[in-house]
């Protein structure tokens, strides 16, 4: 019996591995003896220059190799004007390296600029800059001065959102509904947002060998498996944790939220540190007004357990104060790839939050999704995002 | 069940943190402590841990050597026919498979007579029978079109030499008195003469010129990315590289420059010289000069013989005042040295 049982392990083990075995010979025929087989076209070099900061008479250049063939970056223009220029830590770009090239330069602010890098082979990469502003220095002055953007931007208006919720309390279960489908409609809209900053930002500053439109997917639907997972044991155990079924909800939608107010703050930090200061005014009072309806999302689930003033304010903390490290990431350290990172880990998040809202109201609801109510929030919802997301 | 369901999450969300944030940080290989420095337009001094990206001022060399070429003259195999004229022997081999260093690091695939761009500068007096050996060794047809007066099947243009080894002779008398320029003449004609299919050909008058200093500079550039936009100008060939490696001539002492305008995309091209003015003989025909200047605008294969003396020592630039051209290579230095210290040289 117990020989038998081995066997049949053994048996299962030995059909998984052989197809492996055929993969790792098909891999390596067409490396060794097929060789010809790949050798068509000619693979071009390409280089991305994924940041362009102007310091102190000095402009730094962020490149990355995100062409197929190793490269050597050789030279460095300003305007189409070569320039003395360093490059550090090497010249030597592998697939995917990144290098920071400094070009001692007396810029003027204001006044655009194109930045050009050539490689060995004489092909010359350039990004353009629309206006060259200071980089922000990281010091105290605007760490302080993020921090106070960050929480006028995500922690005041999603507070003021969350004082609906003793009117949200008091009304009748159709227009509860209404306001559960008004915040889908706009959990939906914010998702659809944030995966279109995800590619405004891999279209600017990274390089077509990342699929864009494949990292951003799959970023989206691992952030969403994820959370579904985590939203899921948490909801099961909502019992047993003494935390109530409302709650676990508003606390998957704070974080969703959460992640997505990130992206924002990323955004507003980025375009302060590119010094489109009048954009950036915009996005702030934009956003600002935009966030009030995400308290209200977090406000329409908790109306129905136990008014908990404490959990309440945590969960606009949790909603609101990631714009502030997004504001602190977007201006001192932005990274397109980060960003896109993050703008679709926002979205996935922001899908489940629409997916367990969906099944609180189905399950509150009699099991009907189609009541006059939900249509008519979730298109309201849509709407009001997209009159407010105008003023951006 | 549900321990394994966990654990599989636990390792997806692990992997794909872990793979995220390897591409996110940036790697750093090798990273030197040997600190190195470069100057600035401005003469500051930046230190960086890094590499040095500088074909401007760091002192560099690359195959070709702009010294060597500057007073090379090539007067060909001499031999005196029958009727007592002069016969110059020359042999050209054109190819078109180097990729050469057209500036520090920049690999450029250039096309070449007998392996530099520009090709030898040929030389001959007025009335001398001149008889160019031409080999293609190429894979490309290609030919050599002397700007000048000869007979029409010495043109190099309806003779087409095949590649691989094709041959022709071209032969005629030398003429006019002046500069020429020399280049293929295979359609596309652009691509044979930006690849770097030219050189210079001086004609001398019978009586000579007056003894000078003389050097050649052949005003050249490279479209590296072909996007009909030159990437890189220089006077002869390398960019940036008399700025590194000045010129050395004396005080009053007569300098001559064969210079010939070889760019192409741009319309024209310029020759300022600082501290200074030159007399200027357009193509050279002319015994007589016809300016007095420090500016002269050349247009494509438009060239002169300029003559000029320095009475003070130092450096002085050369330059197109076309900023464009001299930002991207077209820019160089005379170091004039005090004759009262030094020999002075003759070209010739």
């Amino acid at each position: 019996m117990e020989t038998s049982e081995k066997t049949s392990r053994i048996k299962v083990v030995t059909s998984g591995i052989i197809p492996f075995v055929f993969v790792v010979l098909m891999v390596a025929y067409i490396f060794g003896p097929g060789a010809d087989l790949l050798d068509l076209g000619v693979p071009l070099p390409e280089l991305t220059i994924e940041k362009i900061a102007f310091e102190k008479s000095e402009i730094h250049v962020t490149v990355r190799n995100t062409g197929p063939l190793p490269v050597q970056v050789v030279m460095a223009d300003v305007n189409d004007r070569i320039h003395p220029a360093a490059i550090e830590p090497d010249k030597f770009l592998n697939r995917y390296e990144t290098a920071l090239v400094r070009i001692p330069f007396e810029w003027n602010e204001a006044e655009p600029y194109t930045i050009g890098l050539t490689t060995d082979d004489g092909t010359r990469f350039e990004r353009n800059i629309d206006a060259a502003a200071p980089a922000l220095q990281m010091n105290f002055e605007f760490v302080v001065f993020f921090a106070i953007i960050g929480t006028y931007v995500g922690i005041i208006p999603v507070m003021i959102g969350l004082l609906w919720l003793p009117f949200i309390k008091k009304i009748s279960k159709s227009k509860y509904h209404f306001f559960l489908a008004l915040t889908v409609g706009l959990l939906l809209f914010l998702g659809i947002d944030s995966i279109e900053e995800a590619f405004d930002v891999s279209l600017e500053n990274l390089g077509g060998s990342f699929n864009d439109v494949l990292l951003i997917a799959t970023t989206v639907v691992l952030s969403f498996l994820g959370l579904y997972y985590v939203s899921e044991k948490l909801t099961g155990r909502a019992d047993s944790l003494r935390i109530s079924k409302p709650v676990v909800i508003g606390l998957m939608i704070a974080i969703g939220i959460g992640l997505h107010n990130f992206g924002e703050g990323l955004a507003i930090g980025a375009a302060v540190g590119l010094g489109s200061i009048a954009f950036s005014t915009f996005l702030i009072v934009g956003f600002a007004l935009h966030n009030t309806t995400e308290g209200l999302a977090i406000a329409a689930p908790m109306s129905r357990g136990k008014l908990m003033i404490g959990k309440l304010i945590t969960m606009g903390i949790i909603a609101g104060a990631p714009a502030i490290f997004g504001a602190w990431v977007g201006g001192f350290a932005f990274s397109p790839f980060s960003s896109v990172v993050f703008l679709s880990i926002g979205a996935g998040a922001i899908f489940q939050v629409i997916v367990i809202i969906l099944k609180w109201i189905r399950e509150e609801g009699d099991k009907n999704l189609s009541s006059a109510a939900v249509a008519a929030g979730f298109a309201t919802g849509m709407f009001v995002m997209y009159a407010t997301s105008i003023l951006i | 069940m549900i321990f394994t369901r966990s654990t599989l999450m636990v390792l997806l969300l692990t992997v794909t943190f872990g793979v995220s944030f390897a591409l996110l940080s940036p790697i750093f290989t090798d990273a030197q402590l040997e600190q190195k420095t470069f100057v600035t337009h401005s003469g500051r001094v930046i230190e960086t841990s890094g590499e040095v990206l500088d074909p401007v001022y760091t002192v560099s060399t690359v195959d070709f050597d702009p010294d060597e070429f500057l007073r090379n003259f090539e007067y060909g195999r001499i031999s005196i026919s029958d009727n007592g004229q002069t016969i110059r022997d020359y042999t050209i081999i054109a190819e078109d498979d180097k990729v050469q260093e057209i500036s520090p690091g920049v690999f450029f695939n250039v096309w070449t007579f007998n392996g530099t761009v520009p090709g030898p500068t040929i030389r001959a007096t007025e009335g001398d029978l001149v008889r160019i050996h031409f080999i293609n060794n190429g894979s490309k047809s290609h030919t050599m079109h002397f700007h000048g007066i000869h007979p029409a099947e010495m043109d190099g243009v309806f003779e087409i030499v095949g590649g691989n080894g094709g041959q022709f002779t071209y032969e005629f008398e030398a003429g006019p008195v002046g500069v020429h320029p020399y280049h293929c003449h295979v359609m596309p004609l652009e691509e044979h003469i930006v690849h770097g299919l030219y050189g210079v050909f001086i004609v001398d008058p019978k009586e000579g010129r007056p003894p000078a200093d003389e050097l050649v500079m052949v005003l050249n550039g490279f479209d590296t990315d072909f996007d009909t936009e030159n990437n890189f100008y220089a006077a002869n060939t390398i960019p940036f590289y008399y700025q590194h490696h000045p010129i050395q001539i004396n005080t009053d002492q007569l300098i001559r420059i064969y210079v010939v305008n070889m760019v192409e995309f741009d319309p024209i091209n310029n020759f300022h010289l600082h501290g200074n003015l030159y007399q200027y003989y357009p193509t050279g025909t002319d015994l007589v000069p016809s300016f007095y200047t420090d500016m002269i605008t050349l247009s494509q294969t438009e060239r002169g013989i300029m003559e000029f003396q320095y009475d003070y020592p130092g450096k002085y630039l050369f330059h197109a005042h076309k900023v464009e051209f001299s930002e991207k290579g077209w820019v160089g230095l005379f170091l004039v040295k005090d004759n009262s210290t030094s020999e002075a040289y003759y070209g010739n």
